[in-house]
């Protein structure tokens, strides 16, 4: 502490500011501040993640055609940017989200056993989405399928 | 005591390095050299315009490096992503494309300047050398990477530019298939152009830069006319 009260090693605000040195330093800091805004503004905004092209979130997507999927078949189709499982089961078309409850690795239909299968760590969830063994917490989440003509379209998901 | 206990941070932190690396004189010398008077002119900038045009490049350029993808399958689609749908990315480029041909105009400007003030003559030949040595990268950096929007222009324009290769006499053909990496222009030569674009020409283009700046601050600028 020194006479005036204030901690030593300040430095400049020890000295009284002048009106000339403090324009001084208003303009050159809003200049820099400017600068700097004018130019991180546009790199960030460039860095942060893009919209990707495709269709609107959550609309009804036309994933493949009837003829792709016979009887006992299924396949992993990207709908909204998320990777859905459709399988052409006994009752019908069945759409599930392709994302492993567990640890999010994508599954596949394992047309030999009839039964979901996730190649991470040995997880088989039957045509509903419920687990039949494994490590995963939860059944596999349904999306809605609609067959026209002989187009299947899904319906769901985030863009 | 009272001198000693107001030094503030940056002569402390000077003093710490100095400490170890008695670093502080040497520096001095090269950081705090006078400007000479006859050397304050506009067209004593040209040089330090062309670096920064350089600083813009690089870091555009590794901007752009995040969403462009240099396949023959998507390269312009990369570009046409950049243009339209990365925000800013249509700034970014464009400043990428017209800060390479001012980099060239300003390198020569320089050039000129340095070969009208005689500030190439003795002692300095081997500064004018690595001069030289950069205006033929910075034309480098501009062919290359020309061809990478993968468009009927960067087509065209890097067929016409490699062919002047394969008239070199007897080894023309090979250095063309040396360049394009095969007889056509292919996928090959995108990859071939980009990865010099990328990683040779900027760590040649550094090399150079830092004799060239090295021993401007050693010899110091020309004298007057």
């Amino acid at each position: 502490m020194n006479e005036s009260g204030r901690t030593a090693g300040e430095g400049p605000l020890d000295e009284p500011v002048s009106r000339r040195g403090f324009l001084r330093y208003a303009v050159l800091g809003f200049a820099g501040l400017a600068t700097a805004v004018g130019v991180l503004t546009p790199i960030i905004a460039y860095l942060w993640p893009p919209k990707q092209t495709g269709t609107a979130a959550g609309g009804k997507v036309n994933v493949a055609s009837t003829a792709d999927l016979p009887p006992g078949e299924g396949q992993v189709y990207s709908v909204n940017n998320k990777p859905v499982i459709v399988i052409n089961t006994p009752d019908g078309y069945k759409a599930l989200s392709a994302t492993c409850t567990h640890l999010g690795c994508i599954v596949y239909w394992d047309g030999q056993k009839q039964v979901i299968a996730c190649p991470c760590h040995a997880a088989f969830f039957n045509t509903n989405g419920d687990v039949i063994s494994g490590p995963p917490p939860s059944p596999l989440p349904d999306y809605r399928v609609q067959v026209e003509g002989d187009q299947i379209y899904v319906e769901g998901g985030q863009g | 005591m009272e001198a000693q206990r107001r030094a503030n941070w940056r002569t402390r932190v000077g003093d710490w390095f100095d400490e170890r690396f008695d670093v502080r004189i040497p520096l001095e010398a090269f950081l705090k050299k006078p400007v000479p008077k006859h050397a304050i002119r506009w067209y004593f900038c040209l040089g330090g315009i062309t670096f920064a045009l350089f600083a813009i490049q690089g870091i555009t350029g590794i901007l752009l490096s995040l969403y462009y993808r240099p396949t023959p399958e998507q390269a312009y689609e990369s570009i046409l992503f950049i243009m339209n749908n990365v925000r800013f990315g249509w700034l970014i480029r464009s400043i990428h494309s017209w800060s390479a041909s001012l980099m060239i105009a300003f390198c020569v400007a320089h050039m000129l300047r340095v070969f009208i003030t005689g500030a190439y003559k003795r002692p300095r030949e081997l500064n004018w050398v690595a001069g030289v040595m950069l205006l033929l990268l910075t034309l480098a950096f501009g062919f290359t990477g020309y061809l990478l929007p993968w468009d009927q222009k960067a087509l065209w324009g890097s067929t016409v530019g490699s062919e002047i290769l394969g008239v070199v006499p007897l080894i023309g053909d090979a250095l063309l298939g040396l360049l394009r990496g095969g007889p056509d222009i292919t996928g090959l030569t995108l990859t071939r152009f980009y990865g010099i674009h990328m990683l040779v020409l900027p760590a040649l283009i550094f090399l150079f830069l830092g004799f060239h700046f090295v021993i401007i601050r050693r010899q110091g600028i020309s004298g007057p006319l």
